[in-house]
């Protein structure tokens, strides 16, 4: 299959008044058309704003950004609203991204007024098929955000996002504000509208567990910059970057016979402002020596199994 | 649920709660009774708007009393009903014999105090020491949850979240409660930060002998911890039992439910299996079960059931009149 | 919840007509609006039903006290105090209303220019403002009216320009808080021009909180009104203007005190009204008190 996205060197800073905060530093990804890559690392870690970076909400600081094939980091306006309908993005949070003061109904059909020409029978029609798809009540056509329960917001939240049949949609966190009964609705509504419409996703999340469910690739990002880089299956098998091992080992599990030997780390996650080159995990590394303090890129470690680890072969006897 | 005990350490007895929301009333808490033997961890866990943080909070009446229509029941700690505490009598229970810790360790601290002065401010109240001596106690809480004691005298916004909630954990224990409340202690935090935290509250708990009550909405978290769990659905304990009871034998359909929507970490599954359907509006009373709409083994008896108890064995009963039969589990 | 949605869940939340509906179930703003609204009526109708014109003198009658000739009393100058109170009322209220619409609208434009552009024109219109909000607002309306001179225009003009700094960072903070809403990024995601994210989702949700503020507004102009024409400087004599009322009164208010209390009662029911009002609206659009 071929490549619908691809990021080469993408870097993300931010000027703040302590310094220069590497949101994201030097990424690179590449997303499979009809598949899900599914991001993951704690908060802070740059995961949301290389999200938004891709699909233009932010503009990166340096890299390329290549969509379909055509280069798309900087943009003219026309080739913006081109770029808008093939690339969308679901919201965290359903309470704070619909607008309080529209209906449902305006919320689904705004961007077809922006970016369409459809006639406004068309669009009703659009935004009905919609709704079904996302299984909202057509009855609630014209309630408001604040009278629909979290679950509900957000099939709104994802029916706005698919109004366009974008090829490519980026999930950040859409579940993680929800309950465990109505998470699951929601990821399975985004896996059949996978399947049904060939979208590709980039999902981010905390949550190890969800992102198992979801993806087929995953990316983990420790303080901007992606640490490992395999198939789910390999990851969740293998792990290979100690702080990957020490991320899947501290997740609560359901299973109390099994309950997992943690890898306790050292303090907490450092600051993104102005990093020192070299690893950024090794402060909190139970393995960090003094080679730790050089530049580490990611590299291929076994077949398809990226990791940016100077120790990585020592640790995993590979 | 369990009477067998006659004077527990802890127990509550057919609490309900019910809160004023303009001409309404929000069926808040209905009938919940369970018993906590020292040193014992109970788990509560349930969705939002069950009900967890409403027991939580009468347990020492910190429920905002405007908002309270109706607030029944016994609360019995040592066989003492702090429902019928007096002022004075109820200050010396809250912080000093049980004291809680809350969700969000952002706003739990007060920004401009310094951390020790917040630790000590209980101490000296209930042990009516020098300040001196209570900041002394306070360098020793904060060695204790792992924090340096030579950062005492910062302010909480010099501490990262997790720090933050170790601060809070501190101010918890600070004045060896017997019995510690966790409404959702970690939620807020990293999930490698979440399991630092929960490794502490453990090792402190083991070695102070400290009962615990921890309120959470996340199974995972119950397993690590817990020696009993209760399920809360529409402010009722649909299931109790110890943590084998309820992790390997699940019987109540919700529960069943629960594990069933959660992705596993190890199991590969092509779709997860959801609740249908939403929780009950808090605002009405409901005749019969109130799974009875998103329940899979709904049947006739469902719609008029009394929620009398169905004891499973000695340690687990659920509130359900159409449970699956052995063999027939899951 | 239930009751409420089927009066008010099919409207805006925040939109007028919301505010308005529930304001209707609130009982303090009830209160508050039937004052103000018999006070209004009252005093347009007041030289129809008033026995006396609230400027003829009656000598005789100078300093007496309520009885059933003269309801409420009468003034030094043996004058109608019902008629003057009531006639008065009109004045409190055209300067509470004109001089907070004045701030509103200079506020609001300025706050919103600042608040979206921000940078240079942010700070250049912000430190323009703190100039005048380093002043208390009686003194700043003291120092607009002796340069301008007394009379209602002026003092109108003078507490209109000296309430703009309110609005105007009420505004700012308000475009600011809704500038970094998710929901106005995904009008970005979805290809939505600056200019509809501004009309179309930034100020509609910016403007509710001003309602309120209009609403006190109103209140503390009244109020301060009083209080420049008690200094002088507002509303001159014969005109029967509250604050002008009891500062001709307080040389008398040993002897006669029903000169000073009438005036202050009608001052102290007509704020507390409208901050019952405004205390209302504010419940009503701040979501965290909802439910």
């Amino acid at each position: 299959m071929s490549n619908l996205l691809e990021i080469e060197h993408l870097k993300k800073y931010f000027k703040s008044a302590r310094g220069t905060v590497h949101a994201v530093d030097d990424v690179n990804l590449t997303i499979e058309a009809g598949k899900t890559v599914g991001l993951v690392g704690e908060s802070g870690c740059g995961k949301s704003t290389l999200g938004r970076t891709i699909v233009h909400l932010q503009e990166s600081t340096d890299g390329v950004i290549r969509f379909d094939g055509k280069d798309v980091t900087h943009l003219d306006k026309k080739q913006m609203l081109e770029f808008r309908k093939n690339a969308q993005i679901i919201f965290q949070d359903p309470y704070s991204s619909l607008d309080p003061r529209q209906t449902v109904q305006d919320i689904i059909q705004e961007p077809m007024r922006l970016l369409t020409k459809d006639s406004k029978a068309e669009i009703e029609k659009k935004s009905d098929e919609l709704m079904d798809i996302v299984g909202i009540e057509k009855r609630l056509r014209l309630s408001y955000p604040h009278e629909l329960d979290g679950g509900r917001r957000q099939r709104v939240g994802i029916a706005r996002a698919l109004a366009l049949n974008p090829k490519f949609v980026v999930c950040d966190e859409p579940v993680s504000s929800l309950d465990v009964s109505i998470q699951a609705q929601i990821l399975n509504l985004l896996m059949d509208l996978q399947d049904q419409l060939g979208l590709t996703y980039l999902f981010i999340t905390h949550d190890m567990s969800v992102v198992r469910h979801i993806s087929d690739y995953i990316c983990v990002m420790y303080l901007g910059q992606m640490i490992e880089k395999t198939d789910k299956k390999s990851l969740f098998d293998q792990p290979l970057h100690p702080y990957t091992k020490a991320l899947l080992s501290a997740i609560p599990t359901v299973d109390i016979d099994a309950q997992p030997e943690r890898i306790q780390l050292k303090g907490e996650i450092n600051s993104p402002i102005d990093p020192k080159p070299g690893c950024r995990f090794a402060k909190r590394c139970p393995y960090a020596q003094h080679c730790c303090h050089e530049p580490v890129p990611l590299t291929e470690v076994q077949p398809g199994h990226f990791v940016a680890c100077h120790r990585v072969k020592e640790i995993n006897q590979l | 649920m369990n009477e067998k005990k006659e004077s527990a350490f802890f127990s509550i007895r057919d609490l309900n709660v019910q809160y004023k929301s303009g001409a309404q009333t929000v069926y808040a808490v209905n009938g919940v009774s369970f018993d906590l033997a020292a040193g014992e961890t109970l788990g509560l866990v349930g969705e939002t708007g069950a009900g967890k943080t409403t027991i939580a909070k009468s347990i020492l009446r910190i429920l905002p009393p405007h908002a309270v229509k109706k607030m029944e029941g016994q609360v019995l700690y040592e066989g003492e009903d702090i429902f019928q505490m007096n002022d004075t009598e109820l200050r010396k229970i809250r912080g000093h014999q049980i004291s809680m810790i809350f969700q969000d360790p952002m706003t739990a601290l007060n920004p401009v105090k310094r951390v020790n002065e917040q630790i000590a401010e209980g101490y000296i109240q209930h042990h009516h020491c020098t300040k001196a001596e209570a900041e002394k106690r306070a360098e020793e809480m904060l060695e204790l949850v792992g924090i340096s004691a030579d950062r005492a005298g910062e302010y909480p916004h010099q501490f990262s979240g997790g720090m933050k909630q170790r601060v809070v954990i501190a101010m918890a224990l600070a004045c060896s409660p017997r019995l510690l409340i966790a409404d959702e202690p970690t939620t807020a935090l990293d999930v490698t930060i979440q399991a630092q935290v929960l490794d502490l509250i453990k090792r402190l708990r083991d070695e102070l002998g400290t009962s615990m009550i921890l309120i959470t909405h996340d199974l995972g978290v119950v397993a690590g911890i817990c020696d009993q769990v209760a399920v809360i659905y529409a402010g009722r304990i649909i299931e109790y039992g110890t943590k084998a009871d309820v992790f390997r034998h699940p019987t109540h359909p919700y529960t069943i439910g629960l594990f069933g929507a959660l992705p596993d970490l190890k199991k590969d599954v092509e779709r997860l299996s959801p609740i249908e359907g939403l929780p009950p509006d808090p605002t009405e009373q409901i005749e019969g079960c109130a799974f009875y709409p998103r329940c899979e083994r709904r049947c006739e008896k469902c719609k008029s059931y009394r929620y009398e108890p169905t004891r499973l064995s000695d340690t687990h009963t659920i509130l359900c009149c159409n449970p699956a039969g052995e063999g027939e589990e899951k | 919840m239930k009751g409420n949605r089927k009066d008010t869940g099919s409207l805006k939340p925040g939109s007028l007509r919301y505010v308005w509906r529930k304001l209707l179930r609130n009982k303090s703003a009830v209160f508050g609006l039937t004052v103000v609204c018999v006070l209004i009526v009252l005093s347009l109708i007041s030289p129809l039903i008033c026995r006396y014109d609230y400027r003829s003198m009656d000598g005789l009658n100078a300093y007496s006290l309520p009885s059933a000739e003269h309801l409420l009393g009468c003034d030094e100058l043996g004058r109608d105090i019902l008629s003057r109170v009531l006639y008065g009322a009109r004045y409190t209220f055209i300067i509470g209303i004109l001089s907070t619409a004045i701030a509103a609208v200079l506020g609001i434009a300025m706050g919103a220019v600042a608040g979206y552009f921000g940078g240079a024109v942010d700070s250049a219109l912000m430190r323009f403002l703190d100039i005048f909000q380093s002043f208390p607002m009686l003194i700043l309306a003291m120092a607009f009216c002796a340069v301008f001179g007394t009379g209602i225009d002026k003092c109108i003009l003078a507490l209109g320009i000296s309430n703009i700094s309110g609005f105007a960072r009420l505004m700012r903070a308000n475009i600011l808080r809704i500038r970094n809403m998710e929901y106005v990024e995904a009008a970005t995601s979805i290809g939505c021009p600056t200019r509809k994210i501004i009309t179309g989702h930034v100020i509609p949700n910016a403007i509710s909180p001003i309602i309120v503020e209009i609403a006190m507004g109103i209140s503390r102009n009244g109020l301060a009104s009083s209080s420049l024409s008690f200094l002088g400087l507002g509303v001159q004599q014969p005109t029967p203007e509250w604050g002008a009322m009891l500062s001709s009164a307080r040389s008398y208010i040993r002897y006669y005190p029903h000169m000073a209390i009438i005036p202050g009662i009608f001052i102290l029911i007509t704020v507390l009204s409208f901050n019952l009002i405004g205390d209302a609206v504010r419940d009503i659009l701040d979501p965290t008190l909802k439910e």
